[in-house]
This record gives C-alpha cells, sequence and structure tokens, in this order.
C-alpha cells in the first residue's frame, strides 16, 4: 500500500513529487507521457528564475530534478479507472502499454493528468490528421518551411504558433472565430508586426480539404458565401480539454475540470487534485507548480489525521 | 547483445517525441542515424513518401516504418 500515488507527470506532477519526496512518503508518479503539455510548448519566459528556455528542457529538467530525490517513477503506463475501497484508501487499475494491466493500492491520490488539445470537429480534420493537419506546431511546424499554412484559434497557443510558423512559412493565416484576440499583448503586438502574418477575424473554419495531402481549408465569415484558402499546412489551436474522463467518482464542471479547493480537495476524502486538469483559473506552468506543491503538504496533513 | 538493424529516426529539433524516441534508443545501447527534417527539405519529402504522412517522428528500422514514438512496437521490432 503507497502512501501516495500521483497520476500525471509534469509541473503540478513534479512539484508534489518533490515535496512528497522531502517528507519521505511511500509515493510513485504514475504517467502516460512525462512532460505533457509543457513538453510541447515551445519557448518559455515565465517561468521564475529562468529567463529563457523551452518545453523540452523544462520537462528534462523537471525529470532530473525528481531523480535527484529518486522518485520512482512508471512513465508510460496509463490510470483507467480509480476506486474508493471501504476502508478508505484507494484502487488504481493500471495499464501497461504493451504490457498487459495492473493495480495499486494507495491511500491518497492526486490527479494532474492536465489537459489535451481540443478538436475542431469538422470535416476532413481527422482524415488529414498528420496530413497536414496538425495540434502541435512546435513538433511538426518545421516541416512546412516555405510552405503556406494557416493557425485556427484567438488565444496564446494560436499566437505563438503563428509567430513560430512566421519564422518557417512562405504565408501564415491565422483564423480567429472571434473579432479580437484574448492573449499576451506582447505575442499580439508581434503578430501585428509579423510580415508573413495575414489575419482573418470573425470567420468560422468549416471544412479542412485535400487529396493524399491537405490543400486547403474553407470557413465562413457570416456574408452567407464559402471562403477557401490554399493551406498545405492546418495548425489547430483552439483551447483544451481536461484529461478527467477516466474519473467517475469525482466532481467535476461542466467543461469536465476537477472542482477542487484551496487545498486542492475534490469531494472524495483522499482524492486530491492539482493543475490544468482543475477548475482553478488561468493554466499556466507556474500555477500547475504552485498547485502541485500545495496539494503535496495538503496530502500530508492528511494522512497524518489518518494515522493520528 | 548488439542490434544489428539499421535505425533511422526521422525528427525536429523542437518535437518532443522525438527526443523521446532517441533517449529510448540511447538507453537501450541501439545505434540510429538521427536526420534532422527541418533543414533539409529534401530528407523531409523522403520521409513524407516513406510514412504517407508529415508527423514527427518517423522511425524506419530496417524498412519498416513506425509513426510516432509508439514503444510497444520499438521493443517489437528490435526484439527488446
Amino acid at each position: 500500500m503507497y502512501d501516495l500515488i500521483i497520476v500525471g507527470g509534469s509541473a503540478a506532477a513534479t512539484a508534489a513529487g518533490i515535496y512528497a519526496a522531502r517528507r519521505k512518503l511511500n509515493f510513485k508518479i504514475v504517467t502516460t507521457e512525462f512532460g505533457g503539455e509543457v513538453a510541447t510548448s515551445g519557448d518559455i519566459e515565465n517561468w521564475p528564475g529562468i529567463v529563457h528556455t523551452n518545453g523540452i528542457v523544462l520537462a528534462s529538467d523537471f525529470r532530473k530534478h525528481l531523480k535527484s530525490y529518486n522518485v520512482e517513477m512508471e512513465d508510460g503506463a496509463t490510470i483507467t479507472k480509480v476506486e474508493k475501497m471501504p476502508d478508505g484508501s484507494f484502487t488504481l487499475q493500471v495499464n501497461k502499454a504493451g504490457n498487459g494491466t495492473t493495480s495499486y493500492q494507495s491511500r491518497a491520490v492526486l490527479i494532474t493528468t492536465g489537459v489535451h488539445p481540443r478538436l475542431l470537429g469538422i470535416h476532413g480534420e481527422k482524415e488529414f490528421f498528420h496530413k497536414g493537419v496538425t495540434y502541435c506546431t512546435t513538433c511538426d511546424g518545421p516541416l512546412f518551411q516555405d510552405k503556406m499554412v494557416a493557425t485556427i484559434g484567438g488565444g496564446n497557443s494560436a499566437l505563438e504558433s503563428a509567430l513560430m510558423l512566421n519564422d518557417i512559412a512562405k504565408k501564415v493565416y491565422v483564423i480567429n472565430r472571434n473579432p479580437a484576440f484574448q492573449g499576451e499583448q506582447v505575442l499580439m503586438d508581434k503578430v501585428q508586426e509579423a510580415k508573413r502574418i495575414e489575419i482573418v477575424y470573425n470567420a468560422n473554419t468549416t471544412k479542412i480539404i485535400g487529396d493524399q495531402f491537405v490543400t486547403g481549408l474553407t470557413y465562413d465569415n457570416g456574408d452567407g458565401k464559402e471562403h477557401q484558402i490554399d493551406v498545405q499546412g492546418v495548425f489547430v489551436h483552439i483551447g483544451m480539454v481536461p484529461n478527467s474522463g477516466f474519473l467517475d467518482i469525482v466532481e467535476k464542471d461542466r467543461l469536465g475540470q476537477i472542482i477542487v479547493d484551496g487545498l486542492c480537495q475534490t469531494n472524495i476524502s483522499g482524492l486530491f487534485a492539482a493543475g490544468d486538469v482543475t477548475n482553478v483559473p488561468y493554466k499556466q506552468i507556474a500555477i500547475a507548480a504552485g498547485q502541485g506543491g500545495c496539494a503535496a503538504l495538503a496530502i500530508i496533513d492528511y494522512l497524518n489525521k489518518q494515522k493520528a | 547483445m548488439v542490434n544489428t538493424k539499421k535505425v533511422i529516426v526521422y525528427s525536429t529539433p523542437t518535437c518532443v517525441y522525438c527526443h523521446a524516441a532517441k533517449e529510448f534508443f540511447k538507453e537501450n545501447n541501439v545505434a540510429f542515424d538521427d536526420i534532422d527534417v527541418s533543414g533539409d527539405p529534401q530528407k523531409a519529402q523522403e520521409m513524407v513518401e516513406k510514412s504517407g504522412q508529415m508527423g514527427v517522428p518517423v522511425i524506419d528500422i530496417d524498412n519498416t516504418i513506425v509513426v510516432g514514438f509508439n514503444k510497444p512496437k520499438l521493443k517489437e521490432l528490435l526484439g527488446i
């Protein structure tokens, strides 16, 4: 029986892991893929103490920090179910990719499973996934050198995508369904000034078209006509969906975010959550890490009270 | 055991799954050629032709193509 199992492996899990290790809890981290959305973040310039880093380096630094405390980590294993037992402990069903399934018992559980990209849900999106359609500009952007591309979205991640593509592609359309961007002013200014970026406001992307690969997309801007642009790449950055579908015992909001209080407690005693998967506003690495630390300390209190 | 299969990784410097795949090969002492397709349009085209798609990484193990960092599949192909 573990004291704690941390499900997920990025900023919140790392902070929680560090605090739990320093208190010598008997715990492990179980994650489908260490690094999560941090790893695909591209440039990072708002992580305190580090003027400039990038997602790959920061994720690797997180891993090193956990290793320095000899934290036990299972990378490549997915928790498929969490059940509360009559004695107050938890049973977690684990799918070890390619190595069958097993289960773990733990007195407390911390969910830090983060988010995954939201899909457009339009014709051609699934068909052309990785044939021009991608959700990771930092991963796949470099393949679109001197090509025509479009970024879809209106927030920071769309702005960052467009700026990265501005240095790679021949031309970048930014398709924003709203009349303005919602993001950091510094990014909006850079996008406005970028030479290869053309912004299309009030435009709903309706279809992705192509043959073997993407050749274009269509959008609707309310004028009754279908507009088509020729692009070889479509970069979708329209927000995130919480990775909370595997949990059926916990209270969530209408977006699927796990509802937590100021101590990262859910409605189930002993089950905690931290980071982007929760209803805490602003999905930021610094906020996820702060919540991870808070959750670990709250869990230590919880375990101490259990022992008493 | 020394792996004798020819392994090619088509990657970009900013792709986290490419890094993960290369780490996996290093940990398992598998020698591989790393091709950075971001700076080489010809090799990028070769990758697209081999895999029929544009996502990285693409891993070529003795002409069997694996798209993405599919650890179980790589283990199976390498017999590790």
